[in-house]
């Protein structure tokens, strides 16, 4: 692997003229945020390193995940892959799973390299800024939250690592999301039943893998670092916590460790959200940092997230994707691909051969019945299987010229959604809709339609001209 | 130091700056906001504060509670 943590990965972007440093000493409002704003908005969506944050000891990365770039670099490919092709190489690196990560001795483990268990200042360690003008606070945007079920502590399984919102609310206290619907729910359930507090620890600047991982909605019996692993095509490196016996990635930038508090909820948020528009606020858990330990002028890396695309999109396109590909693949494998990349999956758009007449419309109902499709997809479309369904104009070609809006839309009224969506109504419940746009086989009948040919050499003649483009720069 | 989110007036010093003294960061324990000395009026002044996103403190108590709290098991 060409990277092991966030630092290598950082020399490996800035090799690949895919990272930008900035050295003047920069506010924390308005320019960070602004800066993860403007990265992304840009063709080849630079990662962005700010040296200097005023009133800060320590420098922040930005949008180190948001370009298709940076996520073909981060799996190892070259940076002009297409997406599709970045699609099929990340599922086939998925049947590697799993790959057991290592614990390394606490001396091998960069993140041990400082602790502090007094007088923690979370403003101390990380240059905190406000990442949408009127968000309640100073939230930690990408941090990796590590819980064990309190019942299984011993099931690395179960262990779970996944990405919540984080705000900072205190010295030593932050406020933390748990949706009923994440597996770190799961976990407080159980631990508040009996009023004990839950150990966790927040892991930030991580190798992109994790980030990645964290993000994927895969079983809740799947451990996030196996795969994480199986991407890497090594074992990642993992170290025991200070306290509670946390398995935490040994060279992450910060770990913050701590309990969420039994059965406290307080007012957090708002927060703006990846569908583009602010969660409200709400009362939701806290969590008392006891220990931080950090690496030698640890980097802070967050994450901006806006209207749609910024760099959490990246976060939630091809790993949603894999996931519905591989379910619905089982049982309809003329499913050629599936691009989930819309809002994470709230947007869908499947390719397949229909074997018969309403094909599509069944691949679809399986696709709203599967875990992460049934509350997140609320507009699926189906094309045919020569469709690229990440080619969006094509896509476009197929909703415009196969879909006979009286046969092939379908709504499902009252169906679980996703409460984050501000559509939906009451928060929680969608009506899905379905748009068959593939083409009708027997017994379902269309007009005789006959597909244009790609003329011969098209190939060659694409080769050439790239070619010849590339000479003249 | 009255809050420019909730109006209230138990707002107070959280943190300074650790270098440079060039900011110091404000916090209501009230509604939970924090706000930084350097920001911008419309954050910062409780009369400018973006009114869509005020909070009536009055209204805290009965906020979405997520996620529920389970029964104790006995």
């Amino acid at each position: 692997m060409s990277y092991r943590d966030l630092r290598e990965f950082l020399s490996l972007l800035e090799k690949e003229n895919q990272l930008v440093r900035i050295k003047e000493p920069l506010m924390p409002e308005p320019d960070l945020s602004a800066i993860g704003r403007a990265a992304p908005n840009m063709e080849n969506g630079p990662a962005v390193f700010i040296e200097k944050v005023k009133g800060y000891k320590n420098s922040v990365a930005l949008n180190i995940q948001g370009s298709w770039q940076n996520h073909a670099l981060m799996l190892n490919l070259p940076k002009d892959t297409s997406i599709k092709d970045q699609f099929f190489a990340l599922d086939k690196l998925w049947s590697d799973y799993p790959v057991k990560p290592v614990w390394v001795k606490e001396k091998n483990a960069p993140i041990k390299e400082n602790k502090i268990t007094k007088g923690i200042n979370l403003f101390d360690i990380l240059s905190l800024f406000r990442v949408n003008k009127y968000d309640g606070g100073f939230f930690i945007s990408k941090g990796l939250v590590v819980s064990k079920e309190p019942e299984a502590r011993d099931d690395f399984n179960k262990e779970n690592v996944g990405i919540y919102r984080i705000q900072a609310k205190g010295k030593d206290l932050v406020g933390i999301q748990a949706l009923p619907f994440h597996d770190i729910a799961i976990h407080l359930m159980k631990a508040e039943e009996r009023n004990e507090p839950l150990p966790i620890a927040i892991c930030i600047g991580n190798d992109p893998v994790l980030n990645f991982m964290a993000s994927t909605p895969i079983e809740y019996v799947q451990s996030e670092y196996d795969f994480a692993g199986a991407l890497k095509g090594a074992p990642i490196e993992l170290v025991k916590s200070e306290k509670n016996d946390l398995d935490i990635p040994a060279r992450s930038e910060i770990v913050l460790e701590g309990h969420i508090l039994p059965r406290v909820r307080e007012i957090e948020g708002p927060f703006g959200e990846f569908p583009g528009s602010y969660s409200g606020a709400r009362l939701q858990c806290e969590v008392k940092i006891h220990t931080i330990t950090h690496r030698n002028n640890p980097i802070f890396e967050n994450l901006y997230l806006g209207m749609p695309w910024t760099e959490i999109d990246y976060l939630m396109a091809l790993n949603t994707s894999i996931p519905l590909y591989r379910q619905l693949k089982k049982d309809f494998p003329e499913v050629v691909a599936v691009n989930a990349m819309y809002t994470h999956g709230i947007g869908v758009i499947v390719s397949t051969k229909s074997r018969f007449g309403g094909y599509g419309k069944a691949v679809a109902m399986r696709l709203l019945s599967t875990p992460h499709g049934m509350p997140y997809s609320k507009i699926v479309i189906i094309v045919d299987e020569f469709v690229d369904p990440f080619n969006l104009p094509q896509v476009m070609w197929a909703l415009t010229t196969r879909v006979r809006p009286s046969k092939d839309v379908i709504l499902i009224p009252n169906a679980p959604g996703m409460p984050l969506d501000p559509s939906s109504e009451p928060a929680g419940i969608h009506t899905k809709l379905i748009i068959d746009a593939t083409t009708p086989v027997a017994p379902d009948s269309g007009r005789e339609t006959e597909l244009l040919d790609v003329p011969e050499k098209t190939e060659f003649w694409l080769d050439y001209l790239k070619t010849a483009i590339r000479k003249e720069k | 130091m009255i809050c420019p989110r909730c109006d209230s007036d138990i707002a107070g010093l959280l943190v300074k700056a650790p270098v440079d003294n060039a900011w110091e960061v404000y916090k209501c324990n009230t509604c939970n906001f924090t706000w930084r000395s350097t920001e911008s009026e419309d954050i910062t002044d409780p009369s400018k504060y973006d009114k869509r996103f005020k909070i009536n403190p009055s209204t805290i108590p009965s906020m979405v509670v997520i996620p529920p709290i389970p029964k104790l098991i006995k």
